[in-house]
Parts: C-alpha cells; structure tokens; sequence
C-alpha cells in the first residue's frame, strides 16, 4: 500500500473509532440517567435497566479499544484522549464486577457511569483522537505494567468512593426508617466494607503503579524520583488511602474521618490523573510527563 | 516503658500511636501540595520574573525548594521513626501472639461423643484442610492456615523502612550530572564537572574515566497533520456524519529513537562500548549514563556573512532585520508508513517571527541550499550535534528497588492472600461434649463463613 492508501486507511478507522466512542458515552450517560430515575420510581426495572444497559456498552466499548489497539499497534493509553477511555473502561467494569452481590443498588451504578461519560466526553470534547507513534521514553516494557496497574487502581478507588457516598447518603436516608437506596440497615455495614475491601485490592496495585514509574524513571531520565508535580500527587494519592487505611484501625475514625479520606483520595486520584496537567499550565510548573498533558 | 508515665514513656506512646502516622501523613501531605503549587528548584529571581508574589514568605519558608527544607526533613524523619517504632513493637507483639481479636465467625457444636473423640474428628477436620497447630492447652485447640497476616504487616513496613534508609542512602552519596558530548572528544568523568551534584557528602576526585561519543544518530516517523475540528460542535457534527476524518498534506516527523554510540576509555584504553538510547542507559563502574536529548547548532551563510544558530531558538539576523526561528532540524532516518525506508537529505524549517507574535512558515532549507528571505539569499552551509547525556552515581538505588519491590509484594500477600485461624474450645456440659469455634480470617480472599460451612458439615455425623 502507498502512503496515500495507509493513511486513508487509518483516517476511515479513526472516523469509525471516533463515532462508536460518541456512542459508547451517550450509553453510559443514559445508563447514568437511568439509574438515577430508578432510584427515584424505586422500581425493580430501576437497578436492572441501568446494569444490562452498562454491560452492552462495555461489550461496545471492548470492541472501541480493540479498534485502536489495532489502528496503533500499541496499548491503548499513550495520549490523555487514550487514557480517559481507559479510564472509563477500566472503571465500568471494575463497578459491574464488584456490582454482581449489589446489584439492587443503583446509586453507584450512577455515579460510576456519570465519571465514565464524562471522561468520554472530555476526550472527544477536548482531546484530539490523533494515533501518534509512542516517544522515545515510553518506549519501555514499564509502558504497560506501569499504565496497566496504576489504571486498575484509580477504577477501583472510583469504584470504592461510589459505596462510600451511597453508604453516606443511604445512613443519613436511615435515620428515620431501616431501608433506603436498595440497602436495608442490616446490609449497611456490609456494603461499606465492599467500599473498605475496594480500596486494600487497589491500595498494592497504587504501590506498584508508584514503584514502577520510579524504576521507568531511573531507567529513561536517569533518576527515580525529581518532584515532578504527577509524581508528587500520586504520592499524594498513595499517602491519603494510607492515611485511610490506618484510620480504619482507630475506633474513632473508623467511621466519618475514614469515610471523608476515602472521598478525599479520590480527588487526589482524579487531580494526579487530570488536574495535574491543568495546574502544571496554570502556574506554568514544566511536567516530564508532558506527553499526558 | 509502655505503661510508664514519665516523659519518655509518653514519647514512647505517642511514636507508637496509628494516630500519629495519619498526623504525620497529614503533615506531609501538605508540604506535597505546597510543592505543586510553587515551582521547585527554581531561583527566587526567575520566580519574580515568571510573575510569582509572596516573594517575602516563599524565601523564608524556601517554598521553592521545598523537599530540601530543614522542616520537611524533620517531618520526614519523625515518620521514620514512628515507622521503626510501631514496626519493632509490632515484632514483639508477633512474636508474643499478642494480640486478642474478635472472630469473624463463632458457633458452638453439640456432640455425644467424649472429649477424646471429639479431638479425633478436629484432628481429621484439620488434616483434610491443611491446617496446622498453633497452640494446644487442656481446654483449647489453635489452629491456623496461610501465612499470619501480622508477619506480612510487619515485614512490609519493615520494607519501607528500608526503603527509607535507600533514599537517605541516595541523598548521602548520589552524583550526577549533565554531559554535553560532541563526536570523537572524550570527556573526563569527574567530580569539579558535576554543577548539579546533590550528594551532601560527594567528595571531588580524581577522574576515574572518560568518555567518549563516537557517533549519535536520530530515526523519525513520518506522518501528516490530522484534519480534525477544534470546536466540540464541529466535532460533534462530524460524529452525526457532517464529514469524515481525514489527513491533510503537512508532513509530520515523530522522532523514534535516538541513538548514541559511546565509548569508555579507562587507563588509555577503550573498556566497554555501547549504544544507547533513551530507556537502555550504559552502565560502568557503579555509574550509569542516560541519553536525555541532543542539540542542533547550524552554520548559515547570508551575504558573506557566516553565523551560527541554535535550533528552536529566537534568532535576530541584522542582515533582514527580522527574528527568524529555525525548528525541526532533521537528519537521519526517516520511517514512512507504507514500511518504506529512506536516509534524510539534513534540512531545517524556518518560520518567521512577526510582530503580533504569531510564526509564519517561511520554508524548508536543506544543507548545502539556499533559501529567498526578505530578498536575500540563506545559505545552510553545515551543521554540528552534540549529545547531552545525564549521568548517575547511586548507592541507594539497587537497596530501594529490592525493597520496594519485596513491599509490593509482601503487601499485596497481606491484602489479597488469606490467612485463617481457628481456635477450638472442648468443654462437657450435661453429659455432652461442647465445641465452640472462633474463626479468625484476614485477606481479601479469606471467607470465614466458607470455613465455617466446611467445618459444620464435617461435624454434621457427629451432631444432633
């Protein structure tokens, strides 16, 4: 094929990508819709809709990040536009999984649908969808273990902060009866320890995600650690799940105090993912981790 | 000294306190998120210029150097020795069994069968679902499966602290710094060249070796620019089928690699030669060598008149009275996406600065052409490249990567693995024997409840 031909070829898969993408994030934002109306009838259709539809949109989903594996002949998360689609991918069915004993709670298919959708549509809204050849340093075996591991943990603690909020607003619902948001009070505590177990499998896998972009450091720059602002908040990250793990050995803190730094380590997951590149321009603070940006 | 009240008791107390971790977390936390806001490593002078304020405050608290401040030391030492602390009272405690936790699981079997007998079945119970003794008195039976969790907590903060002791290794002992290699003359590694070094007790020496470029080449990727909207209303359309994503003509060249080829010599000969590229350094003699970039200097000619230019730099040429940019110099070779391969002719594209600011293309001059600016001829007469590598002296490192890597690992054992324990308690009562089991479990695969359905229905016969 000449040129003329790969790049025809490669622009007509783009086309396809990009449209099936647009799909992908009307569909969890309806299952996002959905799940909230749900709550609001109470219906037994209110849990069930919400969930089938989620799990059709992540078998399209899967077929969307096959097509680019295929398009790049790389992992599928080198550019920000890449990465939210993983993102939301990784988040969805890390919830679907979780959400096979919960079920008939729909609060967090909703919150968990809403960030997919918004990550998708901050991609195709703000990102340009161009397949770019990898750069020299992420030329590296670390490239996927690294990306791959530090992914799972950020859409399992997505996951995790979605039963902490529902737990949060089904306690204060309880207060004047014994069942809200699918939860009676007996599967209260529970399902908050789902939130709890959510963030002990993501915790190793941030360790990790942390340890092997030190060691891809040292191995391309030449130094494990330099304060970068991405390094720093996902120190950050790591330091406020830490600070939840052990307040949940403290009686006192076992419950709000652990609650609120479990909702706050999900901001800090979300700023070392995005906000980081936005403070990096705000301030004008060089980033080597500028190919995210 | 646990239970003394006088001052070094109640330190000791509070060094042990979960509390105090999260408060010294907390603490560092904050100096993290001061150290994102403020650019570190930067002089208070660039920082005046880049429009910072607080110029007053961000000097007195070094907020520009942050990680380097006596004050996030001491909080960095405190939570080390908290760490050493809770890990060594935690070994005592591991190896007292000292702690007394709720079980997971407690239900109490009836049986007419004696004591003696009943052992027999817990025995069988046991051996059938591999767990081991722990402890066996009169009345009580412990017995345990998987690895004690308490060990694995234990061992991986005694992991952290040694990774701790890896960076303050590094802080001690580290060297580095920039080489800028020009082909065919060697530079001396030694210590008077580091500007940059960090090692508060790196010592100057005599130059161990040198080194030498031979060659540095660069590989690129050929691609176009993508016609893509920039407005999310466009975008949208074109999602609806307003039209397709195409390619326009702009060439684009993505570098691939570069490459240099290095040369050790060491006591007048030549003692290791390498390659490397970004992401495979060259090691030698405990120090490593990291390609970090390459710069371009171009000679040009216009009207006799021969200069040099820095690529990607703003250059004023009197002889046209206007700034000229020369970017993307591009030699060597170039991949196209049909799998076709071919050498670059050197060239350089030039853009013009104008006054509101914005940069005009001009053209593309290729070594040994001219080019027309502003009526006068520029001549690309060569071009000279240099290889700036960075280079590292580390004791620490080798130490934090075995640690870090053993505290991933002991830790995901923690969380993921299971551990159970089981303590049986045979008493007769009215004629009956009387079982009670506490089930302990930790880890998330751990199902205490599973445990204690296995057990009933090992002990169904025998009930009723």
């Amino acid at each position: 094929m000449s040129v003329e031909e790969v790049l025809s070829r490669g622009a007509h898969l783009l086309t396809v990508e990009v449209r099936l993408l647009w799909l992908v994030g009307t569909l969890y934002m309806v299952a996002s819709v959905v799940s909230l109306s749900g709550l609001l009838t109470g219906e037994k259709a209110g849990y069930r809709a919400p969930h089938a539809l989620v799990g059709l949109t992540l078998v399209l989903h899967t077929g969307v990040i096959l097509l680019r594996i295929f398009e790049t002949g790389r992992a599928p998360f080198q550019t920000l536009y890449e990465s939210l689609s993983w993102f939301s991918f990784t988040s969805t069915i890390t919830y679907l999984f979780v959400a096979r004993r919960w079920h008939r709670v729909a609060l967090p298919c909703f919150f968990v649908t809403l960030i997919a959708s918004c990550a998708i549509f901050y991609a195709l809204l703000g990102r340009s969808p161009e397949a770019k050849p990898l750069s020299p340093p992420l030329q590296s075996w670390w490239f996927e273990w690294h990306v791959v591991v530090a992914f799972s943990s950020y859409a399992v603690f997505v996951v995790s902060s979605a039963f902490e909020a529902t737990y949060l607003i089904a306690r204060r619902l309880m207060r004047n009866r014994d069942h809200a948001l699918g939860l009676t009070v007996e599967e209260l505590r529970p399902f908050r320890g789902m939130a709890t177990k959510l963030v002990i499998f993501g915790f190793p896998m941030l360790t990790f995600g942390i340890f092997s972009g030190a060691a891809w450091a040292n191995e391309a720059w030449g130094r494990y650690w330099g304060w970068d602002p991405k390094e720093t908040w996902s120190l950050i990250t790591w330091t406020v799940f830490a600070m939840y793990l052990h307040a949940q050995s403290v009686p006192r803190w076992r419950d709000n105090v652990a609650s609120t730094l479990n909702l706050l380590g999900f901001l800090c997951m979300i700023m070392t993912f995005l906000g980081v590149n936005w403070l990096s321009k705000l301030l004008g603070i060089p980033s080597l981790h500028v190919y995210a940006v | 000294m646990r239970k003394t009240d006088n001052i070094r008791g109640r330190l000791y107390r509070w060094f042990t306190s979960l509390r105090t971790s999260v408060y010294l977390f907390a603490l560092l936390t904050v100096f993290y998120i001061v150290g994102t806001i403020f650019p570190q490593g930067v002089d208070t002078e660039s920082y005046r210029q880049a429009g910072g304020r607080f110029i007053g405050a961000v000097e007195l608290l070094g907020l520009l150097d942050i990680f380097h401040t006596p004050l996030f030391y001491l909080v960095a030492i405190l939570l080390l020795v908290n760490l050493t602390v809770c890990t060594w009272e935690r070994f005592q405690g591991v190896r007292r069994r000292a702690w007394r936790e709720s079980p997971d699981v407690e239900r109490t079997y009836s049986f007419a069968l004696s004591c003696q007998e009943t052992e027999e079945v817990l025995e069988e119970f046991m051996k059938k679902n591999r767990f081991r003794p722990v402890s066996r008195d009169e009345a009580t039976i412990t017995v345990e499966k998987g690895i004690y969790y308490r060990y694995l907590t234990l061992l991986y903060h005694a992991g952290i602290v040694v990774c701790f002791v890896g960076f303050f290794l590094t802080g001690f002992f580290v060297k580095e710094g920039l080489l800028v290699l020009k082909p065919g003359e060697p530079v001396a590694i030694e210590s008077r060249m580091m500007p940059e070094i960090r090692g508060w007790l790196a010592k100057e020496g005599p130059p161990p070796f040198s080194i030498q470029l031979d060659e540095f080449r660069t590989e690129y990727i050929l691609s176009r620019k993508l016609n893509y909207p920039e407005d999310g209303l466009s975008r949208l359309a074109m999602a609806l089928g307003w039209q397709d994503i195409t390619y326009t003509d702009e060439e684009r060249y993505y570098p691939k690699d570069w490459f240099s080829s290095l040369r050790i010599l060491d006591g007048g000969t030549t003692a290791v030669e390498k390659t490397i590229q970004v992401n495979d350094p060259l090691r030698y003699r405990g120090y490593t060598f990291y390609q970090v970039g390459f710069e371009e200097r171009l000679k040009l000619k216009m009207d006799d008149k021969v200069f040099t230019v820095t690529t990607n730099k703003k250059k004023k040429i009197d002889e046209l009275d206007r700034t000229i940019i020369f970017t993307g110099f591009r030699r060597g070779t170039l991949f196209r996406p049909d799998g076709t391969v071919e050498e670059l002719h050197p060239f350089v594209t030039i853009k013009e600065l104008t006054e509101d600011g914005k940069k005009r293309p001009v053209g593309r001059l290729h070594l040994g052409e001219s080019i027309e600016i502003g009526g006068k001829s520029l001549y690309f007469e060569g071009f000279e490249e240099t290889s700036i590598l960075s280079y590292r002296y580390d004791p620490g490192v080798w130490l934090l990567w075995y640690a870090g890597f053993s505290v991933f690992g002991l830790m995901a054992l923690r969380c993921l693995g299971r551990w159970y324990m089981l303590r049986f308690r045979i008493e007769k009562k009215e004629g009956r024997t009387l079982l009670t089991v506490r089930i302990h479990s930790r880890g998330l695969m751990a199902d205490a409840q599973r445990v204690s359905g296995l057990l009933s229905a090992h002990l169904e016969r025998f009930t009723g």
